[in-house]
């Protein structure tokens, strides 16, 4: 019964700090706020369009200009016409224009005269997703006239248009994206840089509360209501913590598959219980680093470099397999790749638990962290013997 | 003379102010851990990271209906991609999407059993593609291969179908193939994911680090009641130009040093595209580095406590990174967040760094984005010597 009492003596003190100082509040709610309104409205289109392709136009004829016409018409690109190729290489190389599609002269009397012009393409591969998608466009666009052409040279030599659809084109590719059937990169992106950010408020809140106490020297009142057990003064902090985290975490996660209906093929209460795994084990790791290292600002800066590197680390973006094998190892050492791999059965192929229960087994290793540092850290918040600044 | 006395002194200031600076960042570890550790080592870390940048064989199974000479032939020309590697050959389906949710696959392709069918009756024949939307890149790998292998099967059949049909072998060319195609990717060949990034990451580096750096500084300075704000007391209130650019000139000497090991010798370490003329390089890292030094200031002033830019704005790495517009295009960004990202250097400097280092332009070819830079550099300036104003007063009204 003891305990409880300290445990509640502990949760009030940390409540009254939490008050006292809008630091905690902005540094989490705030910061997960302004996160949310970012990633939620900056890919708002899903898909861009109006990416900037070049045309420099050699042939200026009614195929020329219809090509253009067609690849304006296009939701991906939009048209800017150049008199030369320098004027439009120029704007390439300043950023301005994602590709270059050159038409080269007599490309009607080519077309005519059965001699095969060839269209000549320069891509921007610097502005990744831009150079890429505007890449798919300009090729549909080719075979498309190309496909056009050859219509009307065999209905010229008498084909019927049934016969002629099978021979323009022979074979069709049916696409099926999985867990993202429109290609949207505010679905792909925000469904995990949120949960980053929250691992990062989650490693960064608690070292600098956890740290506080050495740095102001108040450590030692709070192990002497605690009698001295650093289990209880820890343990005190973590669930006002860990309650206000979770919150946090099932509100994105409603936020996401409730309100704004990304798609997802299980359940979000699974993914619920992802978040919470996410959570605890980031507390994990922020105990275990300010345990390390019992100085506020150097186990601050050194949370900020391993929560930034754990975006890179999840590998949603460049694959993990693309990386040195010595890396790719390292990665399991970041909570947010496990949530990465749990997310992608949930909500990409909604396996359940058969699916993502070894994930949720990682992401309990990390609560054994702070296990061998809790003696260090309990001789550091008696004895402050370690640099406050 | 008093003229020649106060611009004596002005110097003497500004020389005492910046070499002051430079021994309290040289005094203090935590901001030596970020300049120094952060600024040399996570270039390196990142370049590591990132060495291969290229997603090669993205493992896919077939699930080939058909069984015929056509659809084997279009299997085997995927394995051969770049991209793609057919790993496993699946009796049907379920086994496919099996294979799928354990990620031994990255993708399905599938055979329908009229395939080779429909292609001779001359019909449309349809081969369906599943995609592990994880991550985009294996999308892209699977359809590139897929399509690519399409266009070159697509003209094969036709030749074959027109040989059928009588034409001779010169018409059968030209009915397969109106219009050719060439395509060049002139300043990233295989759309290697590095080549685009790592250029942007590294400008970055330079910012955040030296905003969290100053930051920190600021903040100590605070706790100890020491702010710089407090100097121009010492000059009779005249010493705001002297405080802003004496302690910039600390940071701009640094940074100068870790900028050039950032911009031109971290990509000589990894062999990355060095197109870019040395002296414009120059040019741009002190246009970009000035630009983040006032920046930093303006900003750091609403840091009262040493650790508290951790907690306040250490999630605007990732932010600042989605708005220098290299992956997701500018033209997409909507209206608001395009005037937000105005607020930081790296939108411009990335951009630059990008198209003179990485596309081998000349200044010209960042000539707007170095202008916005400048006049970036003098709204901090002012906004920098507004703050100090600012907070001198308010540090004097406390004193009273």
């Amino acid at each position: 019964m003891k305990s409880f009492k300290i445990l509640k003596n502990v949760i009030c003190r940390e409540l009254e700090i939490i008050g006292r100082r809008p630091l905690y509040l902005m540094g989490s709610i705030g910061v997960m706020a302004f996160c949310a309104i970012f990633f939620l409205t900056f890919f708002h289109q899903g898909l861009p369009s109006d990416l900037p392709i070049g045309i420099v136009d050699k042939d200026e004829t009614w195929v020329s200009r219809e090509f253009a016409r067609n690849l304006d018409a296009t939701q991906l690109g939009k048209v800017i016409k150049y008199d030369t190729f320098a004027e439009a290489r120029e704007d390439m190389m300043k950023g301005k224009l994602t590709s270059i599609c050159v038409i080269p002269e007599h490309t009607y009397d080519d077309i005519l005269a059965n001699r095969q012009p060839e269209f000549t393409y320069y891509l921007n591969g610097l502005y990744f997703v831009g150079g890429a998608l505007a890449y798919k466009d300009i090729l549909t666009l080719v075979n498309l006239a190309n496909g056009a052409v050859k219509r009307e040279v065999l209905r010229a030599r008498g084909f019927n248009d049934d016969a002629i659809m099978g021979r323009i084109q022979p074979i069709n590719i049916d696409t099926h994206q999985i867990g993202n059937a429109y290609t949207n990169y505010g679905y792909y992106l925000t469904n995990i840089m949120l949960p980053g950010i929250l691992e990062m408020i989650v490693i960064i809140v608690l070292i600098y509360s956890m740290g506080t106490e050495l740095k102001y020297g108040t450590s030692r009142q709070l192990m002497d209501t605690t009698g001295n057990s650093i289990t209880l003064a820890l343990g005190g902090k973590l669930i006002v913590y860990t309650v206000l985290f979770i919150f946090l975490g099932i509100l994105m996660e409603l936020l996401l598959y409730q309100f704004m209906h990304f798609p997802i093929a299980g359940s979000v209460w699974n993914m619920v219980i992802n978040v919470i795994m996410l959570v605890l084990a980031s507390e994990g790791i922020a105990i275990f680093i300010l345990g390390c290292l019992p100085v506020t600002r150097l186990a601050l800066s050194i949370g900020a470099l391993y929560s930034v590197m754990g975006f890179t680390l999840a590998g949603f973006t460049l694959p993990l397999e693309t990386m040195p094998p010595y890396i790719q190892g390292w990665s399991a050492a970041f909570p947010l790749r496990h949530y990465y791999l749990f997310y992608t059965q949930e909500v990409i192929f909604g396996s359940g638990f058969a699916g993502w229960w070894q994930e949720i087994v990682y992401m309990l290793c990390f609560l054994l962290l702070p296990i061998p540092v809790l003696g260090r850290l309990k001789k550091a918040y008696i004895n402050q013997n370690f640099p406050k600044e | 003379m008093a003229n020649k006395h106060y611009i004596r002194n002005w110097f003497k200031d500004f020389w005492g102010i910046a070499t002051h600076e430079l021994k309290q960042i040289f005094s203090d570890s935590g901001v030596l851990l970020i300049f120094l550790v952060a600024g040399l080592a996570y270039p390196l870390l990142y370049n590591v990271i990132y060495l291969n940048g290229i997603l090669n064989d993205t493992p896919v199974a077939v699930v080939d209906d058909a069984g015929c000479e056509l659809s084997r032939r279009y299997i085997r020309e995927v394995d051969a991609t770049r991209e793609c590697s057919v790993d496993y050959h699946c009796a049907n389906m379920e086994e496919a999407k099996d294979l799928m949710q354990k990620r031994k696959v990255k993708g399905i392709i599938y055979f329908p059993k009229d395939y080779q069918d429909r292609i001779i009756r001359n019909e449309t024949a349809t081969i369906s593609v599943y995609c592990d939307m994880s991550s985009f890149l294996y999308y892209k790998n699977a359809l590139m291969a897929v399509n690519h292998v399409m266009l070159e099967e697509m003209n094969k059949i036709q030749a074959d179908q027109f040989r059928a049909g009588g034409f001779t072998e010169r018409q059968v060319e030209e009915l397969t193939q109106f219009i050719t195609y060439e395509e060049n990717n002139p300043y990233n060949r295989a759309f290697s994911y590095n080549y685009f990034l790592i250029g942007v990451i590294l400008m970055l580096i330079i910012q955040q680090t030296m905003f969290y750096g100053m930051a920190l500084l600021a903040g100590t300075m605070r706790e100890r009641n020491k702010s710089f704000a407090s100097l121009p007391d010492r000059f009779q209130g005249h010493g705001l130009g002297r405080i802003v650019l004496g302690r910039g000139a600390a940071y701009e000497v640094l940074y100068m040093g870790i900028s050039i090991y950032i911009m031109t010798i971290v990509p000589a370490i990894f062999g990355l595209p060095q197109r870019g003329d040395f002296g414009d390089l120059m040019m741009l890292a002190f246009i970009f580095v000035t630009d983040c030094v006032f920046f930093s200031m303006t900003w750091s002033t609403m840091i009262t406590r040493r650790e508290s830019v951790f907690l306040l704005f250490l999630f605007m790495s990732p932010i600042c990174l989605f708005l220098t517009g290299t992956s997701w295009p500018e033209t997409a960004f909507p209206t608001f967040w395009k005037w937000f990202s105005y607020l930081f250097p790296t939108t411009f400097g990335c951009k630059a760094y990008v198209n003179i280092n990485s596309a081998g332009g000349n200044l010209s070819a960042a000539g707007e984005l170095i202008q916005a830079m400048t006049w970036q550099t003098i709204a901090y300036v002012f906004l920098s010597s507004v703050s100090v104003y600012i907070e001198n007063h308010i540090l004097k009204y406390k004193q009273k």
